[in-house]
């Protein structure tokens, strides 16, 4: 089976956060919970890079790990998902995630936490697929409809990849060799060459390829 | 001419980098970041630092610990990568739960085999037909007070804290799930509750718990383990100091961090959660630890320790043998009070407070 990874590309990432708004939209979240976020880091100074970041579906998850009622499991596609149903909302999941994935409504007095909510990939909960107690417990699940998480469909530089592994990391493989080739052919620094075609070389849509 | 071929050359070094970099990329992939560091160091040009380096060590927070920006608003929300985290997984999973859960069995266990050995402390004098008064009503209903509220918060603590690997395999994830849950949100009513007792504990026997002349050698002669001879001491011993003022500091360290925990809305990071929920449990295991010898020495451990926390009155000759120094000063003051007595008092509607006045005033 196909091993489901996110993957952002800092070079391209223009910090628009049509992802965040992507996923919350499709995935109808409660409020105050963002299952995905962009981060930028030396906003304003040279360098500036951002990142849009949720749960990385860990192929061995913290958050399964110290979860004190076994809620987590992965499935065949290693999506990482967690049982609502069991989750207890006790914080664990948010302390141990280095991603700051796991989100947690606010619920009841004191604004104590509710069950926890994080990216399930598009991948729905352990209801039946795309029933609407799926819908309303974990979003969408388009991964049962054969399509990939809206968050990477919507990215308008393709910074963000959603997808099998293998594929994922052939995609970026490529990426990084025309960076390098640009530096080679041009002897431009690394930081100028993702942005400017190469001397001599024609523009080419990836449509015609 | 000489400008010229100074160009070429350096043409042809760019080239010659260029393609090292490529090759080195191309066959170092699927290690990007480790490749990256590898160019780095391999190439003597700055001019292909890959700027994604410096971009994963902010990340990291290993050197320049700079936070990002993120339009998401929350606490923590421009921080990519926690990297405390995975130390806290660590000190929990690898640490916390298993030397934890020893350190409690071993308690159990050393106690029973010191229950073995010894047996039950019994009055030498046997139970005398006197009594001494010692503990108010108020007072005694402090003590239970915060004694069910332990309880409670210790078993529903630890029932998250060994329940996956104790009770989900017996009672199954659903069942265990609905228990974890009623643990948690007890827990987390009740919890400031412990507050309120410790705060009232601490006003009502302060001042008896404060260490005084005869303490140390109390202390220098084991309290009376080592030996079958009973040491003095005053109103409390020793080791009932000390645990009073273990349950203030450490019951104030569970306080400040369980409410850190309880409350996540005073704009405490993750880090800071992380640092109270080891505090929170480092502090609970020490305090669980003492107070499993305390109801030890209260039930099984002793013969006539009981009877003052729950009657209010304690035996003579218990008095004596355990807490001499207060016991001759009691009946020097001729307050020692016969069995007839005490069910006069007993039987009296009047409230406790009145009783002890009475007492002191027909005296």
């Amino acid at each position: 089976m196909a091993r489901m990874k996110f993957y952002c590309d800092p070079e391209r990432c223009i910090e628009c956060n049509a992802c965040v708004t992507a996923c919350k939209n499709e995935n109808e979240v409660p409020w105050g919970v963002n299952r995905r976020r962009v981060v930028t880091i030396n906003d304003g100074d040279e360098g500036e890079r951002s990142l849009s970041v949720a749960c990385m579906h860990c192929s061995d998850a913290p958050c399964a790990t110290v979860c004190p009622v076994d809620c987590f499991y992965t499935t065949q596609d290693g999506v990482v998902l967690h049982d609502k149903d069991i989750c207890i909302g006790c914080g664990y999941c948010f302390y141990a995630c280095p991603f700051g994935a796991p989100q947690f409504p606010e619920d009841g007095a004191f604004a104590s936490r509710g069950k926890m909510d994080k990216c399930t990939f598009c991948a729905g909960g352990p209801e039946t697929d795309n029933s609407s107690d799926e819908h309303r417990k974990y979003g969408s699940n388009r991964l049962a409809e054969g399509k990939l998480p809206l968050c990477a469909e919507m990215c308008s530089t393709k910074a963000l990849l959603a997808g099998d592994a293998d594929v994922i990391s052939d995609v970026y493989r490529k990426r990084i060799i025309n960076r390098s080739a640009s530096v080679m052919a041009r002897g431009v620094s690394y930081r100028d060459s993702s942005f400017r075609a190469p001397k001599n070389v024609g523009g080419k849509s990836s449509s015609n390829e | 001419m000489i400008t010229r071929i100074e160009s070429i050359s350096n043409r042809l070094q760019r080239i010659s980098c260029g393609g090292l970099l490529l090759f080195l990329l191309f066959y170092s992939l699927p290690v990007e970041v480790l490749a990256e560091t590898k160019v780095n160091r391999d190439m003597p040009s700055s001019a292909v630092l890959n700027p994604a380096a410096e971009l994963w060590r902010d990340v990291r927070q290993r050197e320049s610990g700079s936070k990002g920006k993120s339009q998401v608003r929350g606490v923590d929300s421009g921080v990519l990568i926690n990297a405390n985290g995975d130390r806290w997984r660590k000190f929990r999973m690898e640490q916390l739960i298993p030397v934890g859960g020893s350190v409690l069995l071993g308690v159990v266990a050393l106690l029973g085999i010191f229950y073995m050995i010894r047996g039950k402390v019994l009055i030498e004098g046997g139970p005398s037909d006197r009594k001494l008064f010692r503990y108010s009503t108020y007072e005694r209903m402090i003590h239970w007070f915060l004694a069910s509220i332990f309880l409670f918060l210790a078993i529903s603590g630890l029932i998250l804290l060994f329940g996956r690997p104790l009770l989900i395999p017996v009672l199954g994830k659903e069942v265990f799930s609905v228990l974890a849950s009623a643990s948690k949100e007890g827990h987390n009513l009740i919890g400031p509750l412990f507050m309120l007792a410790v705060v009232l504990m601490f006003i009502q026997f302060v001042r008896r718990n404060i260490y005084q002349k005869g303490d140390l050698s109390w202390l220098l002669r084991g309290g009376g383990i080592i030996g079958s001879k009973h040491v003095p001491s005053n109103f409390f011993n020793m080791g009932e100091k000390s645990m009073f003022w273990l349950l203030i500091l450490v019951g104030s360290v569970i306080i400040a961090s369980g409410l850190m925990l309880v409350f996540p809305v005073f704009g405490q990071g993750r880090e800071w959660m992380e640092l109270a929920h080891v505090g929170h449990a480092l502090g609970a295991i020490l305090m669980i630890t003492v107070i499993i010898g305390h109801i030890y020495i209260g039930s099984v451990g002793m013969e006539g320790a009981l009877d003052g926390m729950t009657t209010g009155y304690c035996d003579l000759n218990w008095a004596k043998e355990h807490h001499d120094h207060w016991a001759t000063e009691v009946i020097e003051k001729g307050d020692d009070l016969s069995q007839a007595e005490v069910e006069k008092l007993e039987g009296s509607s009047l409230p406790e407070m009145t009783i002890v006045k009475l007492q002191e005033s027909g005296k």
